[in-house]
Parts: C-alpha cells; structure tokens; sequence
C-alpha cells in the first residue's frame, strides 16, 4: 500500500492533466501480460516447436544437409502472431471500453488511445521480428537453414522494407480485430452474427466471380506482381477502413449491461 | 433524545436538543458547542441539515457565532429557554391534563392531591 | 446555478419508456438522494447524466454543457455504477494504479486509508471478489476520487451493516470538509434517509418527488382505525394510500397541521409519522394504481377491487426492496 500512497494529490492532479489520450494508452499497458507477455511467449513456444521439427529433418537427413530444411521457407508460422493481435485488438476494446467510460473517458479518446496502443505494439512487435529475421539469416537458418521470420514471402528485403511489412501487417490485424469488437459493443451478439454473415457473403461472392470468370491465375499473377511489398501497401487502406469503420461504429457505442 | 426520530424534520430536533442541554446545563452559557460537521458526523446526518437546525438558534439569539472560532451559547440564552418552555409546558401538558381530569370526573382538589402524590 | 438540469428527457428501448419526459434541476454541493423500485429507471437516468448512453428526446446539462462526449464535462465526475464492467485481467491493485489518471482530485492516502478500513484485498483478481468487496472497491473509487459530481448507483449491495455504516460516516465526513455534490441513487432508503439533503424519486421514468428532505420529513402522516373513522376522516383530503382489513382500516395522508391531529385524535384514530422508504413505497402504489386508472375496466371493478389490488402492490414492493438486499 506504500507504493500507492506514494502518489501525492499534486503528483496525482499531473497524472490526470496529462492528455487524455496518453493515459488511455497507459490504461491499456496496466496488466503488459495481457499485450506483451502472453504474445511474446506464444511467439517463443511456436519458435521452439518449429527448432524441433528442422532439428528433427535436420539430423534424419544423412550428413545434416540444410538444404532439406530449405522448404521450410514456405513456413507460414508465422501467421498465428498476427492473427493473435487480432484476437488483442478484439480483447482491448472489449474488456477496457466499459471501464474506461466508467472512468469518464469520451469514446473519442478512449478510441484514440487505442489507436495510439495499436500502434506502439505494431512498433515493438515489427522490430522484434525484423531482429529476428536478420539473426535467422546470420546464423544461416539457426544453424540448421530453418526459416521463419524470413521467407519467400517477406523478411527478406532491406531494412525498411522488412521493418515496415511487418508493421503495417502488425496494423491490419490489430484495426480489423478493434474493428469487430466494436460491432459487438454497438450491436452485440446480433450484430456480430451479421457482420460475420455479410464478410461470409462477401467472400463467397468474389470466390464464385473469380472462379466463374476464370480469373484466378490473374489473382495470383497479381500477387506475384506487386510482391510481398506490395501487397503490404496494400493493406493500408484495408486499416484505414477498418479504423474508421471502428471508431464511428465505437462513438454511438454504450456499456449497457 | 439522541436518536432522530422519523416523521419530523431533522433540524427541528438539533435545535431541540441543543436546547435540552442548554437548559440542563450540559452546555454552559458562554461555552462553545460542537461544530455541524460534528453534529453531522454524530448523528449521521447531512451537514447541511445540521447547519440549519444550528441557525434557527443563532436567529433567535440564542446561540452567537464568533468568526473563525464556532458557535457559542449566548448569555441569558438558558433563562430564555426556561420562560418558552414553561409556557409549552402549560400548553402542552397541563391544558389537556386539565380536561381529562374534568372528563374522567377528578375534582380539582383531586387532581392537586395526585399531583401532589407524583412529586 | 445548477449542476444538473434536465429538460423534458425521454430514453426509450424498444417500446418501454426507461425515462419519462423528466425535466429535473439539481443544485451544487449537496447529497441528493435518487430514490425508487428496481428497474425504476435511475440507472438509466444516470447513464444519461455522465455521456454513457443517448437520449432519444429532451436536453441535458451538466456543468452547464452536454456530458456526451464532453471531455471538460465527463473530467469533473465520476459514476459508480453497481454492474461496473472490469477489464477481465484486473486485480484490485490495477484500478488503483489507474484512478489517478483519470480523476484530477484523487486522493491517494484517503483511497490507502479507505483499503485498509474496508478490508479490500489488493491483490485478488476482480473477477474473485465478492458481491461485498466488489461494491468496497466502487464506494472507495468513488470517495477518493472527490470529483465535483460524484453518482453512486446502489453502491453498496452485499456490504455488511459495519461496511455501509463506515461508507455513510467517511462519506459525510469528507463530505463535510470537501463539498461537492453527490448522487446517491438507492432502493434501501431507511438507511440513507437521513445523509440527504435534497430527494428525488422515481418510479416508471417519471418524477414523483422533487423536494427538499427536511420538507419531505413530516410532509405525510398514517392514520388507522375503524375502516368508518378513517373515511370519515380522510373525505376531502388527498389520500396517497390506503389499505383495508375487515373493518379496520389505515391510511398515509399528506400534511396534517395540529388541529387536524387533534381532530383525528379526537376520532379514536391511531397517528404514527411515516418514513421516507414508506412514503416513497405509498407513492410509487398510489402512480401505479393512477396509471392504471385509466383503464376504464379497472374502474368498472369498482373501489373495493382497486384498494385490494392496492394493498398487493404495497407489499410487493417491500418484498421487491427486500430481494434487492438480500442479493
């Protein structure tokens, strides 16, 4: 209790004067397990599991060829840490929205502050994972030529070129995961079942336009041709949608239980 | 009669009570009385609803206010009381005691020899 | 100058009316007490006073401005709410580290102090409190935080008497060196009764009472006896409730001046003072049975169905307010 009565009214009339939109993002690093700890030990575990698996091809292959472990730069591991910052992006809002209007934040700034945590993680989580695709390639593989922080499909270009894929990538998720909370704090579970029917219908559609018109080897060409770069910048306006789409939906929102 | 009672306005009874102890001495003439917050605190009550009950006595002079210090009984304040109390005291007590005797039948001589009897 | 005004406020979910064309002044600086049933729409009316949910009609002010989305106005209060949501990884600890950035005049060793008196465990996950340390944690949130607006909604279910007893004194005491104006909204109104100052009280989303306490004290009265003295008696006069029991019968009527006391005295009726929680339990009876009188096939029931069904309602609302305190 000393450590809270450390706090004097004068320091505490500071705390509260700074901008709104700061303390919502230190709001939202309360508890770092939540948005720290817990992705950077799923991170670790999956890193671990695949160590196993190139350890294993590895030493079954006679001589320790890495070229056996080569294919491993197909890996799409790495998809579970960006689909697990959606799944943040969905809890922050979810759980911290009622609270924060109970502490007489606007809806405004607690969706700024969220932007703000949005794009601090996506900062730390994109340098994290650019590190680690340079020590990969360093140590050719972890030593044994494993991938998964560089692949063919990204991780390997220059430094700005990795840093921001993986940060505009990290961005996508976290917007699109908020992006859905809100329509569950707006409309609730009706809502959620709508929005998942329409993305449903969405999908389908272009699916059925693509195959009918035979056009999926455009798609793919298109892919191939904006590269893994581009289709990063592709995402931007993606997030930007989806963070518009958020906060408006986020302003009529109410924490009626 | 510290125990506020339903069905009757809070401030009407701190004044009341403040008075009960004027009048038996509890609070002496020129002697300081608690403050509202702790009136408020003691009986639970609003401050606000304390403050009142204090200023009905300040406006009929029977408490006085020194800036800065609190509130004070006022000198004369005791033998005020006593003359309005007595005068209620026949109203309240006697006048009906008076008639209830004259219903049941009690002769006046009765009555004083009851009286008399009680004290 | 009032804190709180409100004009012709109307919220409406579906078809049920939450608030009803409410139009309430509120000044500064005082405890108000926010009184009616469950489900009287006070909860509502509060969500509505700090920005938290929207009307569908009517204008609100507070601190001269409209709390929605107003962060000069929302800065200055802070609402208590008895279903308060918590993000789902809080301790106790967490909420305590993040008051002082939201509220500008906590009160760090008063919020220590209160921890200490009610017993709060710091460190246990919000979701392991009790119905009991869950209301503590919003009545010290609330106290420490000495914003100029503070509402409390049922602060203090599953609190025991020594809990709710230590709430009302730390509550009157800073109360008394730090004015501000405070919103106790509640259905357990004994125990507040005497904290407040100004009283307001709902039922159905509309305003019955919008009086000052001390007025409200003494402003009705019972009288029982024979069913014949008690109509004799209350022929002329508003009768706020009444209930029969063979040949008895009693009745709250509004004010009585001291002769009328003797009068009814001298009628062989029984007089006793009513209590704010029993005023409020006649007066949200006697909407009621108002709101129904409109219903012509009620009326053709005749008086005598109507005073029973009276009765009913009566006890049904004290056994409402019981279930409330037993949650």
């Amino acid at each position: 209790m000393t450590t809270l009565a450390a706090t004097s009214p004068a320091a505490a009339r500071s705390a509260a004067s700074a901008p709104r939109v700061v303390n919502v993002l230190r709001l939202h690093l309360t508890n770092k397990w939540t948005t720290l700890g817990t992705p950077l030990l799923i991170l670790a575990f999956i890193f671990l599991v695949n160590y196993v698996i190139w350890l294993l091809i590895y030493t079954s292959t006679p001589g320790g060829d890495r070229e056996a472990v080569q294919g491993t730069q197909y890996s799409g591991s790495i998809a579970y840490v960006f689909i697990y910052m959606a799944i943040i992006g969905i809890q922050v809002v979810l759980r911290t929205f009622p609270f924060a209007l109970g502490f007489s934040v606007t809806r405004r700034d607690f969706a700024f502050g969220s932007a703000l945590l949005f794009g601090v993680l996506s900062v730390i989580y994109a340098a994290i994972l650019t590190i680690m695709s340079y020590i990969e390639q360093a140590t050719d593989g972890w030593g044994v030529g494993g991938h998964m922080f560089s692949t063919v499909w990204y991780g390997t270009g220059s430094l700005p070129e990795r840093f921001s894929q993986e940060f505009f990538g990290l961005l996508l998720f976290f917007f699109v995961g908020a992006a859905v909370s809100t329509v569950y704090l707006r409309w609730r579970a009706l809502g959620q079942m709508l929005l998942w029917g329409i993305i449903v219908l969405i999908g389908l559609a272009a699916v059925t336009l693509i195959t009918l018109t035979n056009n999926w080897s455009a798609v793919g060409q298109w892919f191939v041709d904006a590269g893994s770069y581009g289709v990063v910048l592709w995402t931007l306006p993606i997030t930007a949608i989806a963070a518009l789409f958020g906060f408006r939906v986020l302003r009529r929102a109410t924490p009626v239980s | 009669m510290t125990v506020i009672e339903d069905g009757r306005p809070i401030f009407v009874q701190i004044a009341e009570q403040i008075e009960n102890e004027i009048i038996d001495g509890t609070l002496p003439e020129e002697g300081q009385i608690p403050s509202t917050n702790e009136f408020a605190a003691f009986h639970r009550i609003n401050p606000a609803t304390a403050g009142k009950g204090v200023n009905v006595l300040v406006e009929n002079g029977t408490l006085y206010k020194k800036r800065g210090i609190g509130m004070f009984v006022a000198t004369g304040a005791r033998e005020r009381l006593l003359v309005i109390r007595r005068d209620e005291f026949e109203k309240q007590f006697i006048r009906p005691l008076v008639t209830e005797a004259a219903k049941l039948g009690i002769t006046r001589e009765q009555l004083v020899a009851l009286l008399q009897k009680e004290a | 100058m009032s804190v709180i005004e409100i004009t012709n406020l109307t919220k409406r979910y579906g078809n049920v009316l939450a608030v009803n064309d409410v139009s309430l002044s509120l000044e500064p600086d005082k405890i108000h007490g926010l009184l009616g049933r469950n489900g009287a729409g006070k909860t509502t009316l509060m969500q509505l006073l700090t920005g938290q949910d929207f009307a569908s009609y009517g204008t609100i002010s507070v601190f001269g401005a409209a709390p929605v989305e107003n962060a000069h106005v929302l800065r200055q209060l802070c609402f208590i709410k008895e279903s308060q949501k918590y993000p789902e990884d809080f301790r106790v600890k967490h909420v305590f580290r993040n008051a002082p950035l939201f509220f500008e005049n906590w009160h760090a060793a008063f919020a220590d102090q209160l921890i200490g008196e009610f017993r709060l465990p710091l460190n246990r996950r919000i979701k392991k409190l009790s119905r009991g340390q869950l209301s503590s944690l919003g009545v010290i949130v609330g106290l420490a935080s000495r914003a100029p607006l503070t509402f409390f909604d049922e602060p203090y279910l599953g609190l025991d008497a020594v809990a709710r007893q230590l709430f009302y004194d730390r509550l009157l005491e800073d109360f008394a060196e730090h004015p501000r104006t405070v919103i106790l909204s509640t259905h357990l109104i004994d125990e507040v009764q005497n904290l407040l100052e100004h009283v307001v009280v709902i039922d159905q989303g509309r305003i019955l009472v919008d009086s000052d306490a001390e007025e409200l004290r003494g402003s009705a009265t019972t009288i029982a006896g024979t069913a014949r003295a008690v109509d004799e008696f209350t022929a002329g006069r508003t009768v706020i409730s009444r209930q029969g029991l063979g040949s008895l019968a009693q009745a709250t009527v509004s004010r009585l001046s001291a002769e009328d006391r003797a009068a009814a005295a001298a009628a062989g009726l029984d007089i006793s003072p009513v209590s704010l929680q029993q005023l409020v339990v006649s007066l949200s009876g006697a909407a009621e049975s108002a709101s129904q009188a409109d219903n012509a096939a009620q009326a053709a029931r005749g008086s005598r169905g109507e005073r029973t069904l009276q009765a009913e309602r009566t006890v049904q609302a004290e056994r409402t307010s019981q279930k409330g305190q037993d949650r």
